[in-house]
């Protein structure tokens, strides 16, 4: 309902009722939210390894996707020199987050599919929107099984002319847009990429500029974030993908007292 | 089954031209079982203020007889009558005051200024967070189909046929589409020299 | 949500419990207008969960043939399954028929016994689906399990409970004495579809942005593009 905006308040007192929302009269206790009952040990099927956030954006002749290198295992920074995006072929670049073992076990599968569309020799070659496709109806059978794939993908690449940027879910829940982020990106890179994409195209240089941005505000305020980052860029020219940093400046850090 | 919405109910409020509406459902029930098709949830302050209540009955008279105590004692003390933003100010520290076991109400105030008649409308929710629009103000458990209405009907400086037809039109088509409000209505137009009250004969079912 | 715990006898031990929410509420809102022979269908063009919007540009609206438009929303990835198995079974259907478009009313069965189908893992969608149908038009609504109606005008999704009684008001006359007698023509329901979905972004986070109309007349389907609030 939307008298409550989605968001569900906390209850003015215990088993009481929360404002905005329907009162339920205590009838039925409800199960505490322990990991180990009296039925075994309950799996949350939660991710383990994960990356954090993917940043994409297109602009006028093409489209640039941009992940950090660091792949945690909860607050643990486990593994600091890992690629989050990849060329999938000439035509497709595509960023990670989420599980990164869910998503070994997904580019196995991409990479097969590369390998017989290569082998066809046809001439034919897998698409951006093809790939997309594919991997919706993929994570959409997997929830619908109840075993989802812990993943948020962002595919980007060319459509032909055309530049393509789209974004898949763990529910195969996807949609495609001018700017793209996913985790902690959404609320922190994204109103800085809308910002400049509503006013119309993009240009190859203010895309680079944007990535870049966000890249560094990410670093400084997601935990999970890292200076080293990785970015795939593809335009009629074909695909590069290459390595950053973020300039970090911690100036300002001997200015913050009282903590 | 909300507690808000075990009676079943709505009121809803709006500002015209140099008067104001508060319009009321007539029905009072248990969950899907109606009792009465004759219980009103507006209620007359003074001569220019009226307060609907929406929400659980049992609370509805109790803070209606509560509030109209220290309104009395106020107007007795001071010798004057009490203006509307007084009135809603008393009201949503009444009830705050019962922060951690509230009333299970959402107030709705409309009415003119004693002195001035400048037009006055409030609602709050169950612990007195008072909002204070420039056009209508709505509670109930068909809060959101008289949102979807008056959002669509209500215009700026209406005269005061125009405002009892808006309002009346407002809630009997909210109300049409809840299972728990409607049973008819009655609607009061307050101007500075006269109130007009309205019984609508609707649909009973 | 349907769980564990509605079935005390499979609660033995060893039993393997997952607690993974397989739905996610994409929000939106439709709105479709029935006229003698014209159709007329609209549907907000935000995507949003929670308090994040993914796009401002997003359509829920579906053209299966050229005489019928289904609008689909709440559970995106849900909607998209949907959608894209009807059109290819509206597409099947030509095929072995040659080349036959389907008719209204077959979409509006076969969507409903698709939606059943899932009976116990229901597609977690509102419907409604707008068209014509020998020249009249024709407007059904679904709940998520299938259950099918036939209407003159209908509200679906995350504002229905605002924008259906403005309808019953302005096209269904109700609560009126001196029913006026405005003809119901293609260009009123346009501005009754484009008015009501101004009231809802208002009041609704989850619909905003723009709207998009379908107009279905014998001639076809024309489309619309309007604006709405962007906050």
């Amino acid at each position: 309902m939307m008298s409550n905006n989605g968001v569900n308040f906390a209850p003015f007192w215990h088993n009481g009722p929360a404002p905005g929302s329907f009162y339920n009269f205590p009838q039925n206790n409800i199960k505490s939210n322990s990991a180990i009952d009296e039925y075994g040990f309950q799996r949350n099927g939660g991710p383990i390894t994960t990356g954090t956030s993917i940043v994409g954006v297109k602009y006028d002749k093409g489209v640039i996707i941009a992940g950090d290198k660091l792949v945690s295992y909860g607050n643990l920074a486990r593994y600091h020199n890992v690629d989050r995006v990849f060329k999938i072929n000439e035509n497709i670049i595509l960023g990670m987050s989420g599980d990164y073992a869910d998503f070994q076990f997904i580019k196995q599968y991409i990479d097969e599919i590369i390998l017989s569309d290569f082998s066809a020799d046809d001439r034919i070659v897998l698409k951006p929107k093809d790939l997309y496709t594919w991997l919706t109806r993929v994570l959409y059978n997997r929830r619908s099984r109840f075993n989802p794939l812990w993943l948020d993908m962002v595919v980007g690449g060319m459509q032909g002319e055309e530049p393509f940027l789209g974004h898949i879910n763990i529910r195969g829940r996807s949609y495609t847009n001018d700017v793209i982020s996913t985790g902690y990106g959404t609320h922190l890179a994204l109103p800085l990429l809308r910002e400049y994409s509503e006013k119309g195209p993009l240009n190859e240089e203010t895309a680079q500029q944007l990535i870049q941005k966000s890249m560094e505000v990410l670093f400084y305020r997601d935990c999970r974030g890292y200076p080293k980052y990785s970015q795939a860029n593809i335009n009629a020219n074909g695909v590069t993908v290459s390595d950053h940093e973020v300039k970090q400046n911690w100036d300002l850090a001997l200015s913050i007292k009282g903590y | 089954m909300s507690i808000m919405a075990y009676n079943g109910g709505c009121v809803v409020a709006m500002k015209g031209k140099e008067c104001v509406a508060i319009a009321t459902d007539l029905r009072f029930g248990l969950q899907a079982q109606t009792i009465d098709t004759n219980f009103e949830k507006v209620f007359p302050v003074n001569k220019h203020m009226y307060l609907g209540l929406a929400g659980l009955q049992t609370d509805i008279i109790t803070v209606y007889k509560r509030l109209m105590f220290r309104k009395n004692l106020y107007e007795i003390r001071e010798n004057r009558v009490m203006q509307p933003e007084r009135f809603a100010a008393m009201l949503s520290s009444f009830l705050y005051e019962h922060r951690f076991g509230p009333y299970f109400i959402e107030p709705v105030i409309a009415g003119l200024d004693p002195k001035t008649f400048k037009p006055f409308i409030c609602n709050m929710d169950l612990i007195g967070c008072a909002n204070m629009p420039d056009d209508f103000v709505v509670a109930g458990t068909c809060e959101e189909q008289l949102f979807g209405m008056c959002e669509t009907l209500w215009r700026e400086n209406m005269e005061p046929d125009d405002l009892f037809e808006t309002i009346s039109q407002a809630m009997l088509n909210a109300f049409d589409r809840d299972a728990i409000s409607g049973w008819g209505a009655k609607v009061y137009i307050i101007e500075k020299d006269k109130v007009t009250i309205r019984k609508l004969k609707t649909r009973m079912d | 949500m349907l769980g564990i715990n509605q079935f005390p006898e499979y609660q033995v031990p060893g039993a393997v419990q997952h607690q993974f929410n397989p739905y996610e509420n994409n929000g939106g809102s439709i709105v479709a207008i029935a006229g003698d022979n014209f159709a007329v269908i609209g549907a907000d063009t935000r995507l949003s969960a929670g308090y994040n919007i993914f796009t401002r540009n997003h359509s829920k609206l579906f053209q299966l043939t050229s005489s019928a438009v289904l609008a689909s929303c709440g559970n995106w990835c849900d909607s998209d399954t949907l959608t894209s198995i009807l059109q290819t079974r509206v597409r099947q259907y030509s095929d072995t028929h040659e080349n036959k478009e389907i008719s209204l009313n077959a979409i509006a069965q076969l969507l409903s016994t698709m939606m059943y189908g899932r009976r116990f893992f229901p597609y977690y969608v509102s419907n409604i689906l707008a068209g014509i149908y020998e020249g009249k038009g024709y407007v059904y609504s679904y709940d998520p399990i299938g259950h099918c109606e036939r209407h003159t005008y209908r509200a679906g999704g995350s504002s229905s409970a605002l924008l259906q009684p403005i309808l019953d008001n302005q096209i269904g006359l109700k609560n009126m004495e001196e029913k006026p007698t405005i003809p119901l023509t293609v260009d009123r329901a346009v501005k009754l579809v484009t008015d009501t979905f101004i009231s809802a972004a208002e009041r609704d986070i989850y619909t905003g942005d723009g709207v998009k109309i379908s107009i279905i007349t014998e001639n076809g389907v024309e489309e619309r593009q309007i604006p709405l609030r962007k906050d």
